[in-house]
This record gives structure tokens, sequence and C-alpha cells, in this order.
């Protein structure tokens, strides 16, 4: 045997099995739902199989981002479109682009996309998204070869840098954890897929949010305390705590470099399409903090307002869903907090884009 | 710079190509250079302790050529050996010592302490050179002339830091006569690197996982099914923590036209304690048996003296893997069942046993080691007793090892149960090219789904 020729097939044929289990389908459909990869994927799989009859609006954001299209399309014989939402928990604009792209292969699919941001002054927040590793599982099955330079290179640390390098080439590397699973449990998982491929949309669009509400929280921001009930979760009291009364994160400017970089590539996507740009700030919380962030006048989305297919919902339209009894903890909003978000989305996106054409 | 990261493997290349670019008279040097790199890329600071222990053994050797009477000859092995286990002693047994001795004084026990790093690899360096000045003593091994020769055997990178412990006759035959490898043992070359690299991050990280979890929490993990499973993880985890790194050792090796001695054939699928130790750390059984058990006397003097003989080689043995009573018990506990064995009798021990009991006799045997890696493993004395009491205490429900990982040393079992009876990964660079190149692609692949890459574990034996 000679060593060149059979290294080089043991290389070509790693490379095609690698190829043809992990950069294709084939691997994607059976990931565990259960998590956040294998979530994404079913979101996203429900989001291309989804019927696309007349205007569609797309709904994009983290966890509280929780349009609820069923909502919204009972009201499609007024307002003349249709809502879908690929919104998932934990999701940034980073992973946001990437998730555009599969659903949206010819950026001309959708009427408007409605993005949800947490503020519109670039708020830094405690972590570096720059450095949020989770985009790297959440995108796996979306990334090509030819995100290689620009996807590792958005992290600042340089060990996630090449950990993004090495699973974009290697996906194997960034499935290792679901592939463990998968061991451990093969049967229920594949019941489990299966079960996802049949249902996972009934599940994405008929959920209905908790009916909890914060109604007999009371925050007194003199005192700096929270009074919550004798029974209530020690975690949730927590997480209010944190989120209201501890010290804002420091201006680092983390946030807004992140977020020009990320939201323009979205915009750059959509230039020169008929797809309008809706961004919404978030409602707060059913609590807000009295000291709020510093406004940005050159915060990444007040300078893409300025471009012509990209419109700003009011800063404060939400403000009225900032109760307690509309929120179930310190960031969602509940069930009945749910539906007067999707209506109130419904109504304003169906205003700025006019009736349909 | 471990083996299990990609920059040791950038580093591989780009000697291994520097290598055979290079004319035959700057090889040496590249291999040198390399060799005092890949040791400098650990802690710059002990390369002069390198050097100088180099220089001593090269000069000592030359003297005793050059010297005639006994008595001189004796004078520079007694120099070499002292200078060579002086440093040993020094940086790997000072606090040890220091601790008994502030303790016989009535001092706290960290009174004499020296913040002590210990060099790497120097254990194994230290035997080889004792190997080889004893060698020339002994006229068995003529002296190296060429100081940079000399310094490359000692510093060579494929087995600077944990072996295998190779002898200067050995080495100085490829490195005298150096033939550009094969094809064959390009291809073996790069196989034992892939079947090292996997043993390293797919069996032995994994099993570390478990082990440590136990070992660092005995109290949370109480009963016998955890602490067999939690010391079987370890007994795993050493093994093809130790053998995978020996793998790779051969494999680069090969690729630079040297061939290691086998340092490990599959040690539990031992019969016997006897028979373990023709198969565990081959190369570290045969240096004890030829520097300190047969110049000790060996079985020439009567069965005490055999007795005497084993049971200090053993604790030498142990001692040699590090300051601790628990290395010294470990050491004293094989000692106590190679001469057990010898007491019922040696051929039993040493000849495999009827294929019915084999089973049986290999489960034993596993047993006995597996108790003997508590000493090696548990962080005090006190820890080893109470594991040794929890796997006897028949108790308790939950094992610690996932099926999935199970099923995986399952595998791992009949692979080597084949291996034992065909040696069929030595034969796979021979056989068709379809077998190896599926071979690569299941080690590829086990190591991209199997393997943990979330951060380079060093290997156990680099402490050593």
């Amino acid at each position: 045997m000679r060593t060149v020729p059979v290294l080089l097939a043991s290389v070509v044929a790693f490379a095609a099995m690698e190829g043809a289990v992990f950069h294709t389908g084939l691997y994607p459909w059976i990931l565990n739902v259960d998590a956040s990869t294998g979530d994404l994927e079913a979101i996203l799989r429900n989001e291309r199989e989804r019927p696309k009859i007349g205007p569609q609006i797309l709904g994009i954001g983290d966890s509280r981002m929780l349009l609820m299209p069923r909502i919204s399309n009972q009201h499609t014989p007024e307002t003349g479109y249709t809502f879908g939402t690929i919104a998932i928990a934990g999701t940034t604009p980073r992973a946001w682009y990437y998730m555009l792209r599969d659903a949206d292969p010819t950026a001309r699919l959708y009427r408007a996309i409605v993005i949800a941001v947490e503020s519109y002054d670039d708020a830094d927040t405690w972590s570096n998204n720059n450095d949020n590793e989770s985009d790297l599982r959440y995108d796996i099955a979306h990334l090509r070869w030819s995100d290689l330079w620009e996807f590792s290179g958005s992290y600042d640390d340089p060990a996630l840098q090449w950990k993004a390098a090495r699973g974009i080439v290697f996906k194997g590397l960034v499935y290792k954890r679901d592939f463990a699973d998968l061991l451990l449990h093969p049967v229920d998982r594949f019941r489990l897929a299966k079960l996802a491929h049949r249902d996972s949309f009934a599940w994405q669009y008929g959920y209905t949010g908790p009916p909890d509400t914060l109604a007999d929280f009371h925050v007194d921001w003199q005192a700096r305390t929270i009074t919550a009930p004798p029974d209530a979760d020690q975690r949730l009291v927590e997480g209010l705590k944190f989120r209201l009364l501890f010290r804002l994160p420091p201006e680092t400017g983390d946030q807004s470099r992140y977020l020009k970089y990320w939201l323009d590539k979205i915009y750059q996507r959509y230039r020169e399409s008929p797809t309008r740009l809706i961004f919404l700030r978030l409602p707060r919380g059913g609590f807000v903090r009295p000291d709020q962030p510093r406004y940005n006048p050159h915060s990444s989305v007040r300078e893409l307002a300025a471009q012509p297919n990209v419109t700003l919902i009011g800063e404060h339209f939400f403000d009225s869903l900032e109760k307690p009894e509309l929120f179930r903890d310190e960031l969602h909003l509940n069930g009945p907090g749910m539906v007067s978000f999707s209506l109130m989305i419904t109504q304003e996106a169906s205003r700025i884009l006019g009736p349909p054409r | 710079m471990l083996f299990n990261t990609p920059q040791f493997f950038l580093f591989l290349a780009v000697t291994i190509a520097l290598f055979y670019v290079s004319p035959k008279p700057l090889r040496r040097w590249i291999l040198l250079i390399a060799s005092y790199f890949f040791y400098m890329s650990w802690n710059w600071r002990f390369a002069p302790l390198l050097l100088s222990l180099t220089a001593i053994d090269y000069g000592a050797a030359i003297w005793m050529e050059r010297v005639t009477s006994p008595r001189g000859r004796k004078v520079f092995l007694t120099l070499s050996l002292a200078a060579n286990l002086g440093f040993l002693g020094f940086f790997k047994y000072y606090n040890f010592l220091a601790g008994m001795l502030a303790e016989a004084l009535g001092r706290d026990a960290h009174a004499f302490a020296l913040a002590i790093v210990l060099p790497l690899g120097i254990s194994f360096h230290t035997f080889q050179s004792i190997s080889y000045v004893v060698d020339v003593y002994r006229g068995e091994q003529k002296a190296i002339r060429n100081p940079i020769d000399y310094a490359l055997f000692i510093a060579f990178f494929p087995q600077l830091v944990a072996g295998p412990i190779v002898r200067a006759r050995e080495f100085f035959a490829d490195y005298y006569q150096w033939a550009p490898p094969v094809s064959e043992e390009r291809l073996r070359g790069v196989l034992w690197i892939l079947l090292g690299l996997a043993k390293k991050m797919v069996l032995a990280d994994q099993f570390a996982q478990i082990a440590d979890s136990y070992f660092q929490n005995l109290a949370v993990h109480p009963g016998s099914p955890a602490a067999w499973s939690g010391v079987g993880a370890f007994a795993m985890q050493i093994f093809f923590d130790f053998s995978g790194y020996t793998d790779m050792a051969i494999g680069m090796a090969l690729l630079l036209g040297f061939h290691f001695p086998t340092n490990f054939r599959r040690p539990y699928l031992a019969f016997s304690i006897t028979d373990f130790w023709h198969r565990w750390h081959i190369s570290l059984s045969r240096w004890l048996r030829d520097y300190l058990y047969i110049p000790l006397g060996g079985n020439r003097h009567g069965s005490l003296m055999t007795y005497r003989n084993l049971m200090l080689t053993m604790l030498l043995g142990g001692l040699w893997h590090g300051a601790s009573w628990n290395f010294v018990i470990w050491g004293g506990y094989h000692g106590a069942l190679l001469g057990l064995e010898r007491v019922f009798g040696r051929k039993k021990f040493q000849n495999p046993p009827h294929w019915l009991l084999y089973p049986f006799r290999a489960l034993i045997t596993f047993a006995l080691v597996c108790v003997g890696w508590v000493f090696f493993r548990a962080a005090t004395l006190h820890d080893s007793v109470y594991v040794i009491r929890q796997m006897l205490s028949w108790h308790g429900k939950a094992g610690l090892i996932p099926v999935w990982l199970a099923c995986l040393l399952a595998l791992s079992l009949v692979i080597s149960l084949f291996e034992e009876r065909t040696e069929w990964i030595e034969r796979l660079a021979h056989g068709p090219a379809w077998a190896y190149v599926a071979a690569v692609v299941m080690l590829l692949f086990s190591v991209e789904l199997l393997g943990v890459t979330e951060k380079a574990v060093p290997f156990v034996y680099f402490q050593f």
C-alpha cells in the first residue's frame, strides 16, 4: 500500500461521511427538541413547512418576543396579513441573521420582519453578546463553510473563535452533547423526533402561556425592597431582585458594537428586497425600574431607522403592557399579556404596512 | 504542549516536514531543537537541568570507558547515579522526606517544605540516563561520542515526558542505521497516533470525569456499586490514558524512523498479577527487573531473598510513581501479590489457564488490580481505606458509569480480545486499503463525537 493515497482516501472518506451526516439535514432530523439546537431546528422547520397564503409577516426575537400567530391570524380577514414566528429563547441578533437566512433564502418571502429588541439605546448587558457561545449551538445546522471566517471571527475571545471555527468544519464537535444524549436514550430519541416532526407546529403555535402574574408583588423603590407573597418561588424573587434592584451593567459599548454589526447584516440582506424591517422595543416588565439606561441617539436601531425600509415602532408603544398582572416573571408576559402583545403587534404592523397590495 | 492539542499536532507536522526536507547531517539537529522546544514549551527554566544531567551522564560514560581500573569506573558510575538520583530525589521526594522529618520533630508538616515544581518527565529521562550509564559500566553499551546524539537520546520528544523508557542500544540501533520508514510503517505510525488519541480523548477522559467525581466527593457516593464503578473508572482512565499516550509516542517515533518497544499488551486481560506485570508499563517493569531486581540478587539467593528483592523492587517502583505513602502501599500491595503467586506456584501464574477458567482468573486479577488502584488514586490513606471499605460493603444501588460508556467499554473489550488473538491493529497497515481507511474513519469519528474536546485533559503520567 502506498502511504499518500491511503491517507488521502481516509481523509476523503471521513470528510464525505462527516459531510453526509452533519452538513446535511440527516442529523438535524433527530436532534433533541428539548434542547436549544433541536428546538431551533423544529421552529425553523415549522416555518419552512407552514403554508404561506397571502402576504406574510414574520416575528423574530428571544423568549420575550411572545407573538402568538394564532391570535394575530384571527384578524387576517381584516388586516390581510398572516403572521408566523421564529422567536426562540436565548437567541440574539447573530443567531437571528442565520435563522433568517434559512427561513427566507431569497429575502423576499415576507412583507415584513418584526424584530423585537430589548432596548432602543443599545443598553449594555451583563454578558458580552459577542462571546455568547450558545449562538454556535443554535446556528450550527445553518452555518456553512463560507461562514467560517465571519462567524468565528465575530467572537472576541480567541478560544471561542477557535471553537467556532473547528465547529463549523467538524459539526459533530458541536453536536457532541446531543449525540451523547442520543446514545443514552436512542429509542426515546427516535420516538421524540418522530413526534416533533408531526406535532411541533401544534406545540409552538398552540402555546397559550401561563396564567401566573406578579399582581401580588410590590416594589418599594425608595427602600429598594420587593415584597413577595409567602408562597412565591424563591428563584422568581431572586430574578426580580436582580432585574429591578441590582445596579445596571456598566456602559462598555460592547452591546452597541454587537448590535450595529449584526442588525446591519440583517438590514443588508433585506436592503434591496420588498421586505420591511419593523423593530419593536419589548415591554420592559411588570415593574419598570426608575433608572433606565441613558438615551443613545446613535444606537443601532435608531441609525437603521434612517433607512427607507426600516421602521421603529414607538419606543413606548407597549408601555401599557408593563403591569404586574400581565407578567409571569421578571421578563416574560403571561398568557393574557401575550394575547394583548400579539394584538398590538398585529394592529401596528398592519398599520405600518398598510393594506396588502 | 499536550499530545492531545492542535498546537502539538502543528508542532509534530512541522517537525516531521523539516526532518524530511533537511539534508541528513542536519536531521539530528532538527530533532534535538524540536525536542528542546517541546520541553521548554512547558517550562523553559528546567532546560539547564536537562542539559546538565545530559552533560554529566555523557561525560561519565566516556570517562568510564577511558578509565581502565574497576574502581575508577565505579567512581564515575557513582557520580552519575548520585547526580541523577540527587536531582530526582530533590525534586520529587524532598517535600515528602521533609514532611516526615518535621512530623518526627513534632513540627508542622510543612515546616521545612519548599515550593518545588516537578520538572517535566524527570522520572522517565532519569531512568533512561541511569540505564545508559549502567549499561556502559557493564560493558553492554559503548559510550556515545557525539554529544548531540546523546542529548537527542535523552530528550527525544515522543518519549521524553512519559516514556516508554527506551534503552540506549535500542535507540541507537535505529539512530545509527537510520532508514526512512517504509509505507507500512508510516501507515502504522498514523494509525497508532489516532488510536492513542482516541484512547485518550474518547475513553480515558470520559472515565476521568467519573473517577474524579467519585474520588473528589467520596461521601456523596456511598455504597459498593458506586465504589467499584468509581475505582473501575479510574482503572480504565489510567490504562487508556497511559497506553493512549504510549501509542501516540510509538506512532510518532515510527513516522520519524524509530521503533519504540511495546509498553502495554492489554493488561486487563491478564490472568494473574505476574501476567499483569508482563503486560503493564512493560518498559518500566523491564527497567526495574534489569537495574534493580537482578542487581539486588533476583532469585539467585534462595526463596527468602527472592521475596525480599521482589518486595523491595515493587516498593521502589511504587515510590517512583510519586512521593506518598499511598504509592509505597500500592507498590507493596503488588509486591505482596506477586510474592503470594510465587508461594502458590510460579508456573500456575505464568502460564495461561484453561480457556474455561480464563475469564474468571482475568476477572479476579482485574478486581485485585482495582483494589491496588485505590491507593494510587485516593488523596490520602484515610480515603483509600474508606473506598476499600465501601467496595466490600455490599450495599448501595447505583453505579456511576453510564450505559453508553459501558457499551463503549464492552466494544473495546471485544476489540482487545480480538487483538489478543490476531494482533490485527499491527496487521491493518499490511491489509487491504479499505480496512485501513475504515479504521481511520471510525477513529476520527469517535474522537469527534465522543472525545472530550472542551479542554485538553493532561495525561495522568505526566505528573510522574
